[in-house]
């Protein structure tokens, strides 16, 4: 639609003087001083909290030299991406770095300038994430947070379950009723997708009215596009996956059957509460910090949170992680991003601002802020800021897998979670639910 | 009225109840801002004695975002909103329903555009003032604001025109006065109540506005809403912080509507015309 | 229709009210004509068009955007499911909204503090709304459970078979006050000595509210309903918040059908087509709806 253009033009004196009411109004330092300022979207959380530090320390110190402000503009998280989306889809100019993430940078790509020019180490990332975020050949976004999963347990009451005879007992009763098959309980770094949900079916009173916890576990079965991440955990863990060795979609396999029918047994026996049904972060986090659940898979971030005696009184010396349940163990992995806007009118002031950040020196500031860069080195060195620093690297490394980089990855997120999660909590029969998000995701695919 | 003198404090109760059940959220909020986040994960019915005031330092400064500026943006938008959709739609509903412009074909058209769900204009919106340099700004909300709010002030003022007895208006066209001077001393003060409710759900409805703020502004014309959700972050709900914004998100409101009240309640529906 | 209206009165009169009702309506006009036109014409462009965030080549496509929708099952759960929300909640809020007039029509201590306290509900943008049910709503750390749990009652608002009636429940919590305020307003303006002459007559007040005051408030409940109804339509806020339009489709309403056509699939041809579509089903009844609204109290309309 061309027809924008001339419009663009013919109102440039008018926007000129909107540009100079929205300066009245700003709290931005004045013009005078010939600086670029360089916009750029974020959202709220630890990422933000982090990056805000890292932008106050560039502004003040190397932005000076420079020439160049950062201007950050933090958004909710839905609606992070759906403004980005609507100034994507007008050719805005409005701001000049996207946030982006390896789950949605193709569907945004055509509204992104590739910035292989700008020189980052690519050596220096995992390789998932510069993996995630190159599409035919071009980088279009640097790395920021990597995320992963892990499986955060109650120690106190699996200590208890690995010693306590009677619990063991029971435990086995248990499995046996479940699984079909008696088995004595594992620790959590050796749990395969059965022991998960036979730990869950232990610690829920509606199988074991002695279970110190109401509910086993906590599943995040709300209809966000992030939750499929979980439930993609066990899916790999099972030896499966969105697509098969054929490139096609494979969620009709073995493993997917499998991986429904666990989610369904823990709703549907009350393993988890039955509000899951419109659970996601936060709802998982208050039941473990609440005490109700036992244990849960859960993103890396909650670590601080869990762990903070403000936070989380009842519960915060008494949680640890392990890998996700799975022979073998899997994780999802995602890495957040900023991205170029290919309409900036400030391109050049943002290229070096975003070499800026590629630097460790800037990624290491970032991780003692509170984020989790996606170079292995920094978190390494700043396992004192971050105790979960080294687990995430070593979950990412080992266990890591990501989502296929397609322009529908983000969209298949949605349409997958939106199938599966009325078959987790018992609307929609599992094989219909299956065999419809298969096809979904196979159109998306082909697209 | 004059009728029920039976156990006015029964009413009392009863009202009260009402009153507490549909503000179950509004109290949540209150309780929860004031609790330090260990006892809003713990303790739900813990009344906070002694409570803490971090929430609301977190979200008028502790945080690092501009609240100040964001309820000077939305007082603007929402003052700004009202009287320029009053100023619109008062003779535009005298002119509609007493001289009987273009039948009700203007009034059906503005009252349809209320339907049209709010994702159809995002985009066109968007264009629109980023074309003409309104982008980001309180001028750009406040025409937004007011396209969507027009609608529901010319319902309530169609309305309220409808109840103000023809024979007045008649008798002063026989003494010779023109329409304005009828609109101008004649409509407007019997439509002050009507008046008032349109403004009143103009300002509550622009001040509660979420999806055009978020579209249409970016950092400086941002609005105390959007600011609010900030709170909701990557990575769950900051509840102390979202309560204790909400909890100051209402008070203009509620302000706003004290003072509005007499008129309000003296006419929504029109009037102040009896029999 | 201007000679109709204009009839008795003398020549010149009929003349400054034709010039008068395009004076006082100009601003409307205007406006209408620079901010209305535009974002109207454009949407509609769009909704005939490929546009979407996938490729920047935009290309007519004529009705198939409407095509699609009108063929996909979704839009037609949404439109079920956004249909019959709005049709129960607004039942409700009105006739819970009357009662409640009823009820704080008369002298009572407390009063102007409670009116305020009860309108408060209005007052909470509803994305934010959204949150606080979320908050008070949690069966673990919840208001709402809590004091539940303390009388023995033990219930899971939002599993799959209570999502629905919970989010009519919500949207009739937070909105009845609006249609109080409205219709509250409506029966203060009654004339009282109708009222009066029923009292002497032995009306009982049952009988006296059947026959007298619900006919006389007719065009409150047009202008309370018409102005509940075409929001609840577009209810976006809260039930986005809470349950994203799930388990699965379940709660998708039509402006989260289209929030998601737009924003997840960035297919702004389909989510423009889908919202003119709402428009087209609902606007026969506009006329309708817009004739009550400005009849006066015992005119046939």
């Amino acid at each position: 639609m061309n027809g924008f253009d001339f419009s663009m033009r013919a109102s440039r004196t008018i926007a000129a003087a909107g540009v100079l009411g929205a300066v009245a109004f700003s709290v931005t330092p004045s013009v005078a001083d010939a600086q670029t300022t360089v916009r750029m979207v974020l959202w709220p959380g630890p990422e933000g909290d982090a990056m805000q530090k890292v932008v106050r320390a560039y502004n003040n110190g190397q932005g000076k030299t420079d020439g160049i402000s950062v201007d950050m503009v933090l958004l909710s998280r839905d609606d992070t991406f759906a403004k980005e989306t609507t100034e994507i889809a007008t050719r805005s100019s409005n701001v000049d770095i996207y946030f982006t993430a390896t789950y949605n940078i193709g569907f945004f790509a055509q509204g992104l300038e590739p910035i292989d020019d700008i020189g980052i180490d690519k050596s220096k990332y995992f390789s998932a994430a510069i993996k995630g975020l190159t599409i035919d050949g071009k980088l279009y976004g640097v790395p920021l947070d990597v995320s992963n999963h892990f499986l955060y347990y109650r120690t106190d009451l699996v200590n208890r379950l690995l010693k306590d005879e009677s619990w063991k007992k029971s435990y086995r009763d248990i499995a046996r009723k479940v699984l079909g098959e008696a088995r004595d309980p594992k620790k959590p770094s050796e749990w395969t997708a059965d022991d998960y949900l036979a730990t869950a079916a232990f610690f829920s009173r509606s199988e074991n009215p002695d279970s110190p916890t109401r509910y086993g576990t906590a599943l995040q079965a709300k209809t966000s596009p992030f939750n499929i991440t979980l439930w993609d955990d066990l899916l790999w863990g099972l030896g499966g996956s969105w697509t098969g060795k054929d490139g096609k979609a494979a969620l009709t396999s073995d493993a997917a059957h499998k991986a429904m029918s666990i989610y369904r047994t823990i709703y549907e026996k009350h393993y988890t509460s039955p509000d899951a049904s419109q659970w996601e972060y936060g709802e998982t986090n208050a039941a473990l910090q609440s005490g109700s659940a036992a244990f849960a898979m859960q993103w890396s971030a909650a670590y601080a949170d869990l762990t903070s005696k403000d936070k989380s009184p009842q519960i915060y010396d008494k949680i640890a992680v392990a890998p996700e349940p799975g022979d073998p163990h899997r994780t999802h992995v995602h890495t957040l991003a900023i991205s170029l806007n290919k309409q900036s009118r400030h391109k050049d002031a943002a290229r070096k601002w975003m070499a800026y950040l590629a630097t460790p020196k800037a990624m290491t500031a970032y991780a003692q802020a509170g984020g989790i860069p996606s170079q292995p080195a920094v978190l390494k060195d700043n396992v004192k800021s971050n105790a979960a620093f080294a687990k995430i690297a070593e979950n990412v490394r080992k266990y890591g897998y990501s989502l296929p980089t397609f322009t529908g990855t983000f969209q298949a997120m949605q349409s997958i979670t939106e199938d599966l999660s009325s078959a987790w909590v018992g609307v929609d029969a599992t094989d219909d639910a299956l065999s419809k998000a298969n096809d979904k995701l196979q159109s998306l695919l082909d697209r | 009225m004059t009728r029920t003198k039976q156990w006015p404090i029964m009413v009392t109760l009863a009202v009260a109840l009402v009153a507490l059940v549909v503000n179950i959220p509004l109290i949540g909020a209150l309780l929860t801002s004031f609790k330090p986040d260990g006892a809003i994960t713990s303790h739900p019915l813990s009344i906070p004695v002694p409570g803490t005031l971090q929430h609301y330092a977190n979200v008028l400064y502790a945080a690092g975002y501009d609240f100040p500026l964001f309820f000077e943006n939305s007082a603007i938008i929402a003052f700004g909103t009202v009287v320029l959709t009053t100023l619109i739609s008062v003779p535009a509903a005298y002119a509609i329903v007493r001289l009987k412009l273009g039948g009700q074909w203007l009034l059906n058209a503005v009252a349809a555009m209320r339907l049209l769900p709010a994702m159809f204009f995002v985009l066109p919106f968007f264009v629109m003032l980023t074309n003409v340099g309104l982008l980001d700004t309180v001028w750009g909300m406040i025409v937004v604001d007011t396209f969507l709010n027009l609608p529901i002030a010319m319902v309530i003022l169609a309305r309220g025109v409808a109840d103000v007895p023809i024979e007045i208006e008649e008798a002063a066209r026989m003494d010779g006065a023109s329409s304005y001077g009828i609109l101008v001393t004649m409509i407007v003060p019997l439509l002050a109540p009507s008046i008032a409710a349109a403004a009143l759900i103009t300002f509550l409805f622009t001040w509660n506005d979420y999806i055009f703020a978020i579209i249409i502004t970016t950092s400086a014309a941002r609005t105390v809403t959007v600011g609010v959700s900030q709170f909701v972050t990557s990575y769950g709900i900051l509840w102390g912080d979202v309560s204790a914004g909400v909890v100051l998100s209402v008070i203009i409101p509620i302000v706003f509507a004290i003072f509005g009240q007499r008129y309000l309640v003296s006419g929504l529906a029109s009037g102040s015309v009896k029999g | 229709m201007g000679a109709v209206s204009a009839e008795g009165f003398p020549m010149p009169m009929r003349q400054s009210a034709t010039s008068a009702r395009w004076v006082l309506s100009a601003p409307l006009l205007v406006f209408l004509a620079v901010f209305a036109v535009f974002p109207l014409a454009l949407g509609t462009w769009i909704s005939l068009t490929d546009r979407s965030i996938l490729s920047f080549s935009i290309n007519f496509v004529g009705l198939k955007n409407y095509a699609d929708t009108l063929r996909d099952p979704d839009f037609w759960h949404a439109v079920f499911f956004t249909l019959k929300f709005t049709l129960i909640s607004t039942f409700a809020t009105l006739v819970l909204g009357f009662l409640l007039a009823l009820l704080v029509h008369r002298r009572f201590p407390g009063k102007t503090l409670l009116v305020t306290a009860l309108i408060m509900p209005i007052m909470v943008a509803p994305a934010l709304m959204g949150i606080m049910f979320r908050l008070v709503l949690n069966a673990e750390i919840g208001l709402v459970p809590a004091i539940l749990d303390r009388f023995g009652i033990a219930i899971h608002l939002f599993s799959p078979h209570l999502v629905v009636p919970l989010l009519i429940l919500l949207e009739i919590l937070q909105w009845t006050p609006f249609t109080f305020l409205i219709l509250y307003a409506g029966l203060q303006a009654l004339p009282d000595d109708v009222f009066e002459a029923a009292a002497l007559d032995g009306s009982s007040p049952l009988r006296t509210t059947f026959m007298i005051t619900i006919p006389l408030m007719v065009p409150s409940f047009f202008v309370a309903g018409f102005l509940r109804a075409v929001d609840a339509l577009r209810t976006f806020d809260v039930i986005f918040v809470l349950t994203g339009g799930g388990p699965g489709s379940l709660t998708n309403t039509l402006s989260i059908y289209i929030y998601k056509k737009a924003f997840t699939e960035g297919n702004f041809g389909l989510a423009t087509a889908a919202a003119m579509l709402v428009l087209l089903m609902v606007v026969p009844l506009i006329p309708f709806l817009i004739r009550r609204v400005t009849t006066r109290v015992g005119d046939v309309p």
